[in-house]
């Protein structure tokens, strides 16, 4: 399957080509990714995967076919395996940058996902939509962290929404069936096994699917600095490109 | 086939339950009904560290009412629900809606609150419950909160259920006397909704004079299908007021595909359920 | 001490509820799984995700240190490499049979194929640990559409093998002199205004068995004789396979098929599985477990149907057909199973089905593919052939403008003609085609629903009726012996049975028909009720156990009955002419001068008598028996079949369909049924009931497909949609009789009719209800979609391409379309 994700940043192409090689500015942005070894053109690392009850890790690696500096161009090609067995992924991820006038560049990422085994066999559909979201994801990230809220850049995984304001307690649960029994009944009492109700506290949902776990771990951060998150096989390499580059020579490894 | 290792914690009481999952942190995982979990389980496509089962807690298997809402536990089963006379009384069309969840073992370990928070856009409830302004009371340590279905439903398989945060109740307003039908397609009897549709009526002297109407598997939530209501809002019901507003159908929708059905032919099924619906209702 | 139970007569012919089911649905059943020998060890099979890929490597270290596991190996390690497992049907002497290793060699051919094994204490730890087992590969482009890898210059499935091609199998009538000339046939009829050419093409879907028990083995080496229990329908096929693959004597090896949970044909093969336990066995000596998950099951378990069908047939304007012509292109999967090259081949003496065709050729290419293998399923290749000649019938009704039902009655064999000896060879002993077909319309209204379809079309209903016709006939009783050898099967088709009179005048029955589900022991039951004289309760049938039914050849085929049955009545026959002298030396009579009726022997005029229970505990007791006589009425048959039988019948479907939704209804389904004399209706009715259920499934509900990676994407029955009774109405079902000639049972078998009969009758009626509307061809399954879509296209509307590799809703895991990325951020 292919997916082709645009987006565009309020800033001159070098200035977004720079931004965008900022591991430390970027990485934060990346779901559920953590990068265990960069060496030359390959790199490996893992994502993990969460949509409703599906939880899966990918293992991967990855290497640089194709980097052109002066046209802003990266083909990678990435491939990882679950680290349940339930199968693989690989990734061919061509990614572009064009200056879209003096103050904006804009993105295109070109993957071409094949996924196999289990997740194909139950959820080909989830995973494309996985992947789709993690880019998106990310590129919306990428855009507001580069041009602040309210920038050019808009995001197409909208924001966490809130819990509508509610000023009367609320039991957790329905009612005992004797006190539920008459219409005259006024407000439920609370059931005997809940707390005291206590005003509604608005909180911010999880708007996710996608959980970044990994991204910023303790062991990772300090590598992060220098390298960037790197997952094997899905769709998010699009954008490794943007942030590995800056890191390319040398080997380095997690502890 | 077995599932990978996990911790199995049976709480007594809601707020054990909301301890016991902030204690196990973010691979815990809630069982309600288990009708969607225990099947990715044992494909092992999820691993959680730690199952909290609430089938231990009594009192969120309750089904009341106050004067304005009907209050429905979240274990409660589908079997539970449908047959519930409150429910058939107040909100008939969760009772239509539930009739047509899978089959009857399913419903009779399947819970309203576990499909819900599931949120499965194929799934049979969400498209009702929106229609319907259900409210969903989630319980956190911080006490509950309550999310009307609107904002609910966020994406795929996510709700505005939090991390560490349990649904223990859904409560809908009364409908007292409104006439519904859920109209639903599938492949086969026990199959998912390759598209439905759930109408709820208030038809006075004839006229329609309120309307809900709520559409099953055509975005990636349920989707309240305003443009029919607002086409059917002071119409006499009958089948061409029932066409016409079929016609809107689609509105705001963004119908997936699958083998089942492209695209193209949900938007299609769309309407000519809406129109089906909205007649079976009335009638 | 002898029996003086009443003796039962008429056995025959009796609704007797089934004698297994109280054991059966009362938890009482012993499934294969639930056998598990003191220190058994379990094992996990590591799966490749990938359809075609080379093995670089296998990483079974972290495998290995994990909790409670014995081992880890490959291939390699079980010193296995050059095992292959049999296929026993070369359908041509030089057929291309790839090795098909127990576990996979240096290289994967279809997702979901073995790549390694893990032995564990536990199902449990061996399933954690297959997890840890980390398989290098090289993904490549895996082999998918049959027909494109058919041709020359495809990529190999098998590159050793030179072609994709495994066989090209081919029937001429006209070469073989059984009939006329296919060629000529065309040319004529290309060539006269006054004939017609019709040309179709249709696709057989794949589809997967989807029995109800998983399947299981049990293998124990402690003992002298090394024990096989297996989820099988073939135990002694399996005892002298395993015996052709892994070299141990058969003499070493007792298979047990303890109670088997369905099969329908899918479980008809030898399994790498199967063969892993006994090497494993062997190796660790100790008892190995496997018993599939359901994935694996639908992953691995062989498929089936999955042909292309060209079809030609030629016919005067009058009616009369001139000509036949079939080419197919059968999906074989990686590799060849047991008797999966012949299985279409079972339809090539078919495609004739009930009628006068002068000239047939029949032409079928077997091609591998990166899929798993396809072999039998309930019908195996007599489906695909009904199906191919029955729509045909239609579609040249059409074009000559005629009623499909008349067309046909014009070109059967009457009933008069029997035997008849059709374009194939083949000679139909009995059947009265116009007796079912009298029977079937008058039960259906046929008139009155052709008046109802009129009248929708008229009033332009959204709601059109369709009238879908199959008039079928099948052969059964597989199968005479020398046939299976013209045709190179790798064994015969007789069936076995003892009869053991014990000394209280009960009753054993060992048959080698292993039954699986059907009925086999209430059925035989009643036929050795009836001709031995003794109450249906004191018989017991044993099967299933090849120290206990020692020779057999096992259940498939609808053979039980018609061969196994044979077998069972021919060693009755020998106990009584055994009991007979006996007898007649203690009456002091002549033999000539006894009769025997009801169990019992009579001077001819006398009142005096002896049941056969005292025979037999005579015999038991062997104070006195005439000399030159063992003492005892045991007695053993093997029957070998002279001939196939020829069930036939008429099934009639209303069909419904919904032109705004493209929802197809089946409203009324009607079959009347040839099967000869019947043993038992209720068992037949169960048997015509699933039958129909399986049938109408393929054309409206089950399909198995492919994603471009070679994936199966309905590995669940969540996408793999089978019918529950919710979405079939009620079949009218009954049967007629003109019994076989060709058995002393006048039985002719009824385990796949249903299945083989209504496929085409459902499609037929699809279409019928809506080509007015301009649509000539729905593919299977005839979902609301495709049929949508087909009156779409017939309006001139343009519609989206239906992808047919993604997922339907649900499995909790949603309908996402991955060929409409979104994700445009700005």
């Amino acid at each position: 399957m292919q997916l082709e994700n645009k987006f565009t940043i309020a800033a001159p192409i070098e200035d977004a080509w720079k931004a965008l090689n900022d591991p430390e500015l970027i990485a934060p942005c990346f779901p559920g990714a953590t990068l265990t070894e960069y060496e030359g053109d390959s790199f490996q690392g893992t994502v993990k995967v969460k949509l409703g009850p599906i939880s899966l890790t990918y293992k991967g690696k990855g290497t640089y076919i194709e980097r052109d500096d002066a046209n802003h161009k990266v083909v990678i090609d990435a491939s990882g395996r679950d680290a349940r067995g339930n199968g693989t992924a690989k990734a061919v991820v061509t990614g572009t940058m064009v200056a879209d006038g003096p103050d904006k560049t804009s993105v295109t990422m070109v993957t071409d996902m094949t996924v196999t085994g289990r997740p194909a066999q139950f959820g080909r559909g989830v995973i494309s939509d996985v992947a789709d979201k993690i880019i998106g994801q990310f590129a919306s990230c990428v855009a507001d962290k580069l041009t602040g809220p309210g920038g050019a850049a808009t995001s197409n995984g909208s924001g966490p929404k809130h819990a509508a304001d509610e000023t009367s307690p609320i039991p957790a649960v329905p009612p005992a069936a004797g006190a539920a029994a008459g219409p005259e009944s006024s407000a439920a009492p609370a059931a005997p096994a809940t707390s005291a109700p206590k005003p509604v506290t608005p909180r911010q949902p999880q708007s996710s699917p996608i959980e970044a776990i990994d991204l910023l771990d303790s062991a990772g951060a300090p590598v992060l600095k220098r390298l960037a998150p790197v997952l094997g096989g899905l769709g998010v390499l699009a954008l490794i490109f943007l942030v590995v580059r800056r890191a390319r020579g040398g080997a380095k490894k997690r502890s | 086939m077995i599932p990978a290792k996990f911790d199995y914690v049976r709480p007594s009481s809601v707020e054990e339950a909301v301890s016991a999952l902030q204690q196990a942190g973010e691979d815990a995982k809630i069982l309600a009904g288990g009708q969607s979990l225990l099947p990715v389980l044992r494909l092992r496509l999820a691993a959680p560290s730690t199952v909290i089962d609430l089938g231990g807690i009594p009192e969120l298997k309750r089904i009341g009412e106050d004067e304005q809402y009907v209050m429905v536990g979240a274990m409660a089963t589908h079997h539970e629900v449908m047959r519930n006379d409150l429910i058939n009384k107040h909100v008939e069309l969760i009772a239509r809606a539930t009739e047509t969840v899978a089959d009857p073992q399913v419903r009779h370990r399947g819970t309203l609150g576990g499909a819900l928070a599931h949120a499965d856009p194929a799934g049979d409830l969400g498209a009702a419950a929106l229609a319907l302004d259900a409210e969903f009371v989630i319980l956190g340590s911080g006490g509950t909160r309550l999310v009307p279905a609107a904002e609910f439903f966020q994406d795929y398989f996510t709700t505005a259920i939090g991390e560490g945060e349990i649904l223990t109740m859904v409560r809908f307003p009364k409908y007292t006397g409104w006439k519904t039908h859920y109209e639903k397609f599938n492949r086969v009897a026990q199959a998912w909704s390759m598209v439905a549709v759930a109408v709820a009526l208030k038809v006075e002297g004839g006229t329609i004079s309120q309307a809900r109407v709520g559409l099953t598997n055509m975005g990636n939530v349920p989707i309240r299908a305003t443009g029919v209501e607002r086409a059917l809002v002071g119409q006499a019901a009958g089948p061409d007021v029932a066409k016409a507003a079929a016609e809107h159908a689609t509105e705001g929708t963004s119908a997936p595909s699958d083998a089942d059905a492209a695209s193209d032919y949900r938007e299609h099924l769309a309407k000519v359920l809406t129109g089906r619906a909205v007649l079976a209702a009335a009638g | 001490m002898t029996t003086t139970a009443e003796p039962t007569t008429a056995e025959i012919g009796k609704a007797r509820v089934r004698k297994e089911d109280e054991r059966l649905i009362t938890g009482r059943s012993r499934y294969t799984d639930s056998i598990t020998p003191p220190g058994t060890v379990h094992i996990a099979v590591v799966r490749s995700t990938l359809a075609r890929a080379t093995i670089n490597s296998i990483d079974k270290s972290e495998a290995e240190k994990a909790p409670g596991v014995f081992g880890v190996f490959t291939a390699a390690d079980l010193g296995a490499e050059q095992v292959g497992l049999p296929c026993a049907w070369p359908i041509t002497p030089d057929q291309k049979a790839p090795q098909r290793p127990v576990l996979a060699v240096g290289r994967v051919n279809f997702s979901g194929e073995g790549v390694a094994v893990v032995v564990a204490r536990s199902a449990a730890a061996a399933r954690d640990a297959a997890e840890l087992v980390e398989v290098d590969y090289t993904p490549l482009d895996p082999v998918l559409d049959m027909e494109a890898a058919a041709q020359d210059g495809a990529e190999l499935v098998h590159p050793d093998l030179g072609s994709n091609v495994s066989a090209t199998w081919v029937f001429d009538s006209g070469a073989a002199g059984t009939g006329g000339d296919i060629g000529e046939a065309i040319r004529t009829a290309e060539a006269d205004s006054d004939q017609v050419v019709v040309r179709r093409r249709f696709r057989q879907q794949r589809l997967i068995p989807a029995f109800m028990e998983p399947r299981s083995c049990v293998v124990d080496p402690t003992g002298e004789q090394l024990t096989i229990w297996a989820a099988t329908q073939v135990p002694h096929i399996l005892r002298t396979m395993t015996t052709v693959t892994l070299g141990i004597p058969e003499s070493k090896l007792r298979v047990i098929a303890p109670d088997v949970g369905g099969g329908f044909g899918g479980k008809i093969g030898v399994l790498p599985e199967e063969m892993l336990c006994v090497l494993l066995a062997q190796k660790l000596g100790k008892p190995v477990k496997w018993t599939e998950t359901r994935s694996e099951c639908m992953l691995t378990a062989h498929h089936a149907r999955d042909q292309i069908q060209d079809l030609t047939i030629t016919a005067k304007r009058d009616g009369t057909i001139t000509g036949l012509d079939v080419h197919l292109y059968a999906d074989m999967g990686a590799y060849l199973g047991l008797v999966g090259p012949g299985v279409p081949i079972l339809g090539a003496f078919m495609f004739n089905a009930i009628y006068k065709i002068p000239a047939l050729k029949f032409t079928c290419s077997n091609v591998f593919t990166n899929k798993t293998l396809t072999d039998a399923y309930r019908g195996a290749g007599r489906p695909e052939a009904t199906f191919g000649i029955e729509r045909i019938m239609d579609e040249l009704a059409v074009e000559l403008g005629r009623d499909p039902m008349e067309l046909r009655e014009q070109n059967w064999i009457s009933h008069e003609e029997f035997p008849f000896t059709t374009v194939v060879g083949l000679t139909y002993d009995t059947g009265n085609y116009e007796q079912a077909t009298r029977r079937a319309m008058e039960l259906f209204d046929y008139a009155g629903l052709r008046r109802e379809q009129e009248e929708r079309r008229k009033n332009n209903d959204p709601v059109q009726l369709g009238i879908g016709i199959s008039t079928f006939t099948e052969m059964c009783g597989l199968a005479p012996s020398r046939v299976l050898g013209s045709l190179d099967y790798g064994a015969g088709g007789w069936e076995a049975a003892s009869i053991r009179m014990l000394a209280t005048g009960k009753v054993e029955v060992t048959t080698g028909a292993s039954a699986h589900g059907q009925g086999h022991e209430t059925a035989f039951s009643q036929i050795v009720a009836d001709k031995l004289g003794v109450p249906f309760e004191d018989v017991e049938i044993l099967h299933g156990d090849t120290q206990v039914a020692p020779k057999g050849l096992d259940t498939y085929g609808s053979r039980s009955l018609v061969v196994g049955g044979i077998a069972i009545v021919n060693a009755a026959e020998k106990v009584i002419e055994k009991a007979r002298k006996i007898a007649a030396h203690l009456l002091e009579a002549s033999e000539d001068d006894l009769e025997f009726a009801n169990g019992q022997f009579t001077v001819k005029g006398t009142d005096k008598g002896k049941a056969i229970q005292e025979i037999a505990f005579a015999a038991f007791m062997a104070h006195d028996y005439p000399e030159g006589m063992e003492p005892s009425l045991d007695s053993d048959a093997v029957f070998d079949p002279e001939n196939f039988s020829f069930p036939h019948g008429t099934h009639l479907a209303a069909i419904e369909v919904d032109t705004e939704t493209g929802r197809v209804n089946l409203r009324n389904y009607v079959c009347v049924d040839d099967i000869g004399n019947v043993i038992n209706p209720l068992i037949v009715e169960g048997q015509v009931h699933g039958g129909l259920a399986q049938g109408i499934a393929q054309a409206l509900f089950e399909e198995a497909n492919y994603d471009d990676q070679g994936t199966l994407v309905n590995a669940t029955f969540v996408d793999y949609t089978l019918p529950s009774a919710a979405d079939l109405p009620s079949f009218t079902t009954e049967t007629v009789s003109t019994p076989s000639t060709t058995n002393p049972l006048g039985v002719k078998g009824v385990g796949e009719a249903g299945t083989i009969a209504s496929t085409p009758a459902i499609v037929n009626g699809v279409l019928d209800a809506i080509r007015h509307l301009g649509v000539t061809e729905i593919e299977m399954p005839t979902t609301s979609q495709r049929v949508w879509r087909a009156l779409q296209v017939a309006k001139g509307h343009s519609v989206q391409q239906t992808p047919s590799t993604t997922h339907s809703p649900g499995a909790g895991l949603g309908s996402i379309d991955p060929n409409n990325p979104k994700g445009e951020v700005q």
